[in-house]
């Protein structure tokens, strides 16, 4: 493994997406400040609480999450399939950086910037609602695993896409519905069926519950049964990911 | 003979059912300039891709200074440097910025002087700091050419970096060439003006549809066609192998 060229690697991606700042940190945290103002806020205040909190409260890690699934996932994703597109993938095609290496590099980057943005609209919450972090090490246990899996997610997008379209799918048809489909903004309990037993089958569902027990101490569903889906979820497309780096799939002709 | 630097063991390389590459076998030397010519199509690029990690040969094996280029292959790139034949470049980076990513990507520690010096070499010093998108065509060429040589590569490959560019920056990249080869590095080029390979190459190789048609020096090569030139003797192969081919 050359930890010079890992280092290099996740730099390069660190200082790529600090570049475009305006677009990779600032426009994500307004777009959810707007949420959290418009939902949270204006509607929270005629709501009642759900799961015993504050509506006002209960939209906020499901607002954390669904920033940091997006940035994650479109760090990795645009980072990479422009790349592709420009020829500047050559540069690390032809230097002596592993599967892992890549991988490292371009996943860390990745977590960095849903976690700077993540941060960003928790505090831009905290001031409007008060609350402190019920348990630390949950919040941080999804915060980095979702994140990981939401960037190994984007690697493989960018991997099979052949133009921009195929990669729009994904955040737009994909995630965004999951997100909203997956509590963000409720709680699955006021769900009738078959919504309620559908819902269990998304995966933003376990992602949003598990850090929203991290952040308020509830959730429709433990934070053992999310962990289970998260882990599940990051060693697949961990392997995935892996598998399609070694063997070159639409990177080495 | 000095010992090879690479050494090309029945290359075979097909996509689907098209054979790119049919049991090609090749050595080039230390301290050689080895121009590789062919028409468009021929293989040329296909087999750089091979040696440089960008594509998989289907078969055979390929040595640089000894180590195999898929089990050793970290030491390998380490050994080699390419200039590809299409001109890319990261709108994020300043020319600076980009020969430090690639001194990084290569396993060197990154060096601003070592980069400055690149520059400066290749005429790109007053570019240093602007967007690598506002420079011209040929600071673009020779920004790529800077960037094949952050890690001091034994052995650099040049597909076709001619193509498209003006006969003063021609005369400049040919003369950066020489002076590569008189330091000690070992440089493989492609080529369509094969005057220039006549003046600059010490062998020459002739791809036609994936099959090496000749290695030859250059010397012996002009000699045994009794003083023609080399793009007439090129011609000549090319169109009995397409006689073949059509037969």
């Amino acid at each position: 493994m050359s930890s010079i060229a890992l280092k290099t690697l996740f730099v390069k991606e660190v200082r790529r997406f600090s570049k475009v700042w305006l677009q990779t940190v600032l426009s994500p945290l307004v777009t959810t400040s707007l949420y959290f103002l418009v939902f949270g806020v204006a509607l929270g205040s005629r709501l009642r609480e759900i799961s015993g909190v504050p509506y006002i409260q209960f939209v906020v890690p499901g607002l954390v999450m669904m920033t940091m699934v997006r940035d994650a996932f479109l760090n990795t994703s645009s980072s990479l399939f422009q790349s592709k597109i420009n020829g500047t993938i050559t540069d690390i095609l032809v230097a002596p950086i592993g599967a892992f290496e890549m991988l490292v590099a371009y996943v860390g980057a990745a977590m960095l910037r849903a976690f700077i943005v993540g941060a960003l609209v928790y505090v831009v919450a905290l001031t409007f609602t008060f609350f402190p972090l019920y348990h630390l090490g949950w919040t941080l246990f999804f915060a980095v695993f979702v994140t990981a899996t939401l960037a190994l997610l984007g690697m493989i997008a960018a991997l099979w896409a052949q133009k921009f379209d195929h990669l729009a799918i994904f955040p737009n048809f994909v995630l965004l519905p999951l997100a909203f489909l997956g509590g963000v903004f409720y709680s699955i309990d006021l769900l009738p069926e078959p919504w309620f037993t559908v819902s269990l089958f998304n995966p933003l569902l376990y992602m949003v519950n598990g850090l929203r027990y991290g952040f308020l101490g509830v959730a429709d569903v433990s934070p053992e049964a999310s962990a289970a889906v998260v882990l599940a979820s990051f060693a697949v497309l961990l392997g995935v990911a892996s598998a399609l780096l070694r063997s070159g799939y639409n990177l080495r002709s | 003979m000095k010992p090879p630097v690479l050494r090309c063991r029945h290359i075979v390389k097909r996509y689907g059912k098209f054979t790119a590459l049919e049991d090609l076998s090749l050595e080039v030397y230390e301290g050689e300039i080895f121009a590789l010519l062919g028409p468009n199509g021929a293989g040329k690029s296909t087999l750089i891709h091979c040696i440089t990690g960008l594509a998989k040969q289907s078969e055979g094996s390929i040595e640089v200074l000894g180590f195999d280029t898929v089990a050793d292959f970290r030491t390998t790139r380490r050994l080699v440097g390419l200039v590809p034949q299409e001109i890319n470049y990261d709108p994020f980076f300043t020319p600076v910025e980009s020969l430090m990513i690639q001194m990084g990507l290569m396993g060197v520690e990154p060096n601003r002087e070592r980069a400055e010096a690149l520059l400066k070499t290749f005429a790109l010093d007053e570019k240093r700091d602007a967007y690598t998108r506002t420079l011209s065509g040929g600071m673009k060429r020779r920004l790529l050419v800077a960037k094949s040589l952050v890690h001091e590569p034994r052995l650099l490959f040049l597909d076709e970096p001619t193509a498209g560019v003006d006969v003063e920056l021609r005369r400049e990249l040919w003369q950066e060439v020489q002076d590569l080869r008189t330091a000690g590095t070992t440089i493989v080029l492609t080529t369509h003006y094969i005057e220039e390979a006549e003046k600059l190459a010490d062998r020459i190789g002739i791809l036609h549809k994936g099959e090496l048609l000749l290695v030859e020096s250059r010397e012996s090569l002009l000699e045994r066609h009794g003083g023609r030139s080399l793009e007439d003797i090129y011609l000549e192969l090319i169109r009995k192998a397409d006689g073949r081919h059509a037969a």
